[in-house]
């Protein structure tokens, strides 16, 4: 586990403005834009955490930034578009395990 | 017929990566005189415009528009002036509104493209956020931005079409057939 403090105060507001405007618009959106909302949190938010991140995130956090906006872009490809969401899960699940006790235990 | 017409029609592509050079003041304002010749419906002209250049505000917009992906110099704001709507009695909900701004925006848009600039449409915000940011009266609905600015080198070609279409796959003459 790792307790580094990642997030300035202005810089959390920025991302609660998001995901809280995100959740208005929405309710007129069409539904496929709620992954797409979702991904900028995540783009936005590792953007804002790569400067203050330890090393076991640092990968992940660069790769959110490059990646998710040609996702965007995929929309209408629904397979392309669900194979990439799979590889950022899997993404995301292996940057959890570095950052549990489980990493400890690996072979 | 005007080939340069059709070409600018063409051409013009909604852009999501703007680079940070500023637009010139006389380009802002020729795109807003074009706006004005946009058709209106019964000529009726219930669009009123907000340009926003200040970086502050700016930042503050794009926090409260998920879907404004672009970090544009220029944005300006189309509005209806509710005014112009209850002085012509007409419902707030009119197709007539929604016509206008949908005719101004592209008037706009390929203004911006024939003067060498690039733009995209942004309905993606919350309505009371901007309200409240741009200190507009209760009158004015905050309906579409037009981000204005400069086309990065870096920009994607745009979100793929969901379905390879041409006009024929739009189109019927004179009455519907089934295709």
């Amino acid at each position: 586990m790792s307790e580094n403090w990642v997030l300035k105060e202005d810089e959390a507001v920025e991302l609660l403005a998001l995901l809280i405007t995100s959740a208005r618009i929405q309710m007129e959106e069409p539904a496929q834009y709620g992954p797409l909302r979702l991904l900028t949190a995540a783009e936005r938010l590792s953007g804002m955490m790569l400067e203050r991140a330890s090393e076991k995130s640092l990968a992940f956090l660069q790769e959110n930034i490059e990646r998710i906006p040609d996702m965007h872009m995929t929309m209408s490809d629904v397979e392309a578009y669900r194979a990439a969401l799979d590889e950022r899960c899997r993404a995301v699940a292996a940057c959890l395990l570095r950052h549990s006790s489980l990493s400890e235990a690996a072979p | 017929m005007s080939e340069a017409v059709l070409d600018n029609i063409r051409t013009r592509r909604v852009v999501r990566e703007m680079t940070d050079e500023p637009v010139e003041r006389a380009q802002i304002e020729a795109i807003l005189e074009a706006a004005r010749w946009a058709p209106s419906g019964g000529n009726l002209r219930p669009n009123r415009y907000i340009v926003v250049e200040d970086a502050e505000t700016r930042r503050l917009i794009r926090l409260v528009a998920p879907g404004m992906f672009q970090r544009a110099p220029v944005l300006i704001l189309i509005c209806t002036n509710g005014d112009v709507v209850a002085e012509h009695h007409l419902p707030p909900t009119d197709r007539a509104l929604l016509i206008d701004i949908g005719t101004a925006a592209q008037t706009m848009m390929l203004a911006a493209h024939a003067l060498g600039l690039a733009s995209g449409p942004v309905t993606s915000y919350s309505k009371e956020a901007v309200k409240l940011i741009l200190n507009l009266p209760d009158n004015y609905s905050p309906e579409m931005f037009i981000c204005i600015g400069h086309k990065a080198e870096t920009a994607q070609p745009g979100m793929r079409a969901w379905k390879k279409i041409t006009w024929r796959d739009l189109t019927h003459w004179e009455r519907f057939q089934s295709k």
